[in-house]
């Protein structure tokens, strides 16, 4: 009953004209970075940070998160109309997405994209209403070890569950770590790493960096395909989206168990686009016409979605109450919040509940207004994707431009945008995850601190991440994410020798289809 | 697959040896700044050095995938019309950041659209031109003048007296 009550305070707060209108702002920017390609969530949010330097916290979280919804459902738009995804998160959507609306059936799938995005992101808000709280006081428990073990459990975890080689996945993360210390040690004072450059000597800021990997890489792989935009005429009618709104009920039961699917993966920092294609496949798996999916199938536009959305909101969670982001956006915002002064974790709720409820009864409205806007703006943003991508292009690059200089006003930012640019295209043709790379940036700092502090604790014996039951549960955990990849390789083969035994002539598709759906 | 091109295998190779490069270099700097105990604790290179060791030894691992297990082998990383729509992208990016540090960054923007437009997009002269002052013109208003940010300005805006 205590967080509804701070909820209600939080509703106080945020409904004013003045937030109402950030949030409109927020969502339609979130939508044209997740129409455009080359812009997603977690590079938009950066751009838009350094402008939100002198406003006051919460107004702009609300500006970042709103942001973050719109982008996400920006994202689903393009995947229907265009068959071409805004974020990798609606990857997913695009396989029954857009022969649904290629069928001509393009309001009828956006409404189901829109809706169950919506009821997905509900669905995570309200988690967050109810475990939020718990989930800041089971952490104010914690000491220096027991938040080493966090970060080491979502480190572990990126790992465990890309879908990248765990190899590849280790170096981006690591490169996020060592990004992090770059410059002034904050416990001693001392420089390192900067090898006599005094540009250096600030550190490496992990807006430029997302800005390089996320933003001018995505679009030097965008080129490599030279964008003609195959697009679909979407004019939204009222009578269609009612219709499509009352055919819903039909899809509960995909409905809630995505919901399930995207909750569990955001709060474990797997992420919304594990999430959204784990739903899909779980999906087909489960229905009883698995051939329709992939020609237009209803549940196969509701799982994902649903996923991706509630994967994205309860990624918030864990940023919120542990500091421990969930998503790459969500470490951009968590970023953002100590450059605000805020220290993200169990002591914000105590110190600052009218921030956090207050981003709390922001993200119910936040989501309400961008089902609606997104469903009026539609037509409008699939026209800005007819400009023509030599214009497009480059006009992205310019804004990106602007926005690494406003970080720091730092000219050596400009070139060093370029380092990370090249960095993420050669990560991103080889399939290395550029997303931990984010997520360790942020997190390096206090992982690093945490560490220390637990080895002064302890006269430097690692046997300190083992001395109780709640740390060793938290690192036991962690371990076994690290050795996922290799026990689910032994389940894998064993039952496939199994299968194989059984049914040769069956042992050629199966496999294929137990290798898509742990993602 | 006559047309040259660029094998994925070589450039795994090359990106493992490159990021191994990068876990050196940080083990150099970290012992630099002291790896041991210090009375307060870990020195402030103690952490850095071994996430520079994990990188040396994951990208050993990515090279040895590449090498030993011959992943990739005959997979094409880029070829010839790939690589030139590229180049047609990243060369003026490069540009564009190069003439900024030194120019200012309204009229690189400005140079960059002009060139940018005309190399993708084959715009006519005047077309490119007016676009790139445009561009140029909102970001001056939007950033400047809206959320009183100041962009980066050079000998340009100086002899305008614009600050």
């Amino acid at each position: 009953m205590d967080n509804l009550m701070h909820l209600m305070d939080g509703f106080a707060t945020v409904l004013s004209w003045y937030h109402i209108t950030i949030m409109v702002i927020g969502v339609l920017l979130g939508v044209l970075v997740g129409v455009l390609p080359g812009l997603g969530a977690p590079n938009g949010v950066s751009l838009l940070l350094p402008l939100t330097f002198t406003m006051d916290p919460i107004s702009a979280i609300i500006l970042l998160s709103c942001m973050y919804w719109g982008a996400l459902f920006g994202g689903s738009t393009t995947s229907i109309l265009f068959n071409i995804p805004g974020e990798p998160s609606s990857v997913a959507t695009t396989f029954d997405g857009y022969p649904m609306a290629r069928d001509g059936q393009a309001t009828r799938a956006l409404t189901l994209a829109f809706i169950s995005a919506g009821l997905g992101a509900l669905a995570g808000v309200v988690m967050i209403t109810l475990l939020s709280s718990w989930v800041a006081e089971f952490g104010l428990r914690f000491s220096s070890p027991e938040y080493f073990a966090v970060y080491f459990l979502a480190f572990a975890s990126f790992i465990g569950m890309s879908s990248s080689a765990p190899s590849k996945t280790l170096v981006s993360l690591a490169l996020g770590l060592v990004f992090a210390t770059v410059g002034m040690d904050a416990v001693s004072g001392g420089l390192r790493l900067t090898f006599g450059i005094p540009d250096l000597v600030k550190g490496i800021s992990f807006l430029v960096a997302v800005m390089g990997l996320f933003g001018i890489a995505e679009l030097m792989v965008t080129t490599e395909e030279g964008l003609h935009f195959k697009g679909i005429k979407a004019r939204i009618r009222p009578m269609d989206v009612l219709r499509t709104a009352a055919e819903m009920p039909r899809y509960a039961v995909a409905l809630v168990r995505s919901i399930l699917i995207g909750i569990w993966m955001g709060i474990t920092p797997a992420g919304p686009t594990a999430a959204s294609f784990m739903s899909h496949g779980i999906a087909k798996r489960f229905s009883k016409h698995p051939e329709r999916f992939g020609k237009g199938e209803p549940s196969g536009i509701v799982s994902p979605e649903a996923a991706d959305h509630s994967a994205g909101t309860s990624a918030l969670l864990p940023m919120l109450a542990l500091g421990v982001p969930g998503s790459a956006t969500a470490a951009v915002m968590m970023g953002g919040l100590m450059i605000w002064g805020l220290t993200p974790g169990p002591m914000l709720f105590v110190e600052r509940p009218d921030f956090v409820w207050g981003l709390i009864a922001s993200m119910y409205l936040g989501n309400l207004v961008a089902v609606v806007l997104v469903l009026a703006t539609v037509p409008l943003y699939a026209s800005i994707l007819r400009v023509p991508f030599a214009i497009i292009g480059p006009l992205i690059i310019a804004v990106i431009f602007t926005g690494v200089y406003q970080v720091a006003n730092s000219t050596f930012d400009i070139l060093l945008v370029l380092l990370f640019a090249l960095l993420g295209y050669l990560f991103k043709k080889l399939d290395y995850p550029v997303a931990p790379l984010v997520l360790a940036m942020v997190l390096g700092d206090r992982a690093e601190e945490a560490f220390r502090q637990s080895m002064v604790f302890s006269d430097g014996s690692v046997a300190v991440f083992w001395s109780n039951p709640l740390v060793s549960t938290i690192m036991g955990l962690g371990v076994f994410m690290l050795a996922w990849p290799l026990v689910s390789k032994m389940i894998g083969l064993r039952a496939f020798r199994r299968r194989s035994a059984m049914k040769p002539e069956a042992s050629q598709e199966r496999p294929r289809q137990g290798a898509e759906t742990p993602r | 697959m006559a047309d040259k091109h660029v094998s994925r295998h070589s450039m795994e190779i090359t990106t493992a040896l490159l990021t191994g490069a990068i876990g050196v270099t940080v083990c150099i700097g970290a012992w630099q700044a002291g790896v041991g105990w210090e009375p307060s604790g870990p020195s402030s290179g103690y952490f850095p050095f071994y996430i520079g060791v994990l990188i040396v030894l994951a990208s050993l691992v990515n090279l040895g995938r590449a090498l030993i297990w011959k992943r990739h082998l005959d997979e094409v990383f880029l070829d010839g019309a790939r690589a030139r729509s590229v180049a047609r992208f990243t060369l003026p990016l490069v540009g564009y950041a190069a003439v900024s540090v030194v120019l200012g960054l309204y009229v690189g923007t400005f140079l960059y659209m002009l060139f940018a437009m005309r190399l993708q997009g084959s715009y006519r002269w005047w077309v490119a031109a007016s676009t790139g002052a445009a561009v140029s013109a909102c970001f001056y208003l939007i950033f400047e003048i809206g959320f009183q940010v100041p962009l980066l300005k050079g000998p340009l805006e100086a002899w305008l007296g614009i600050y």
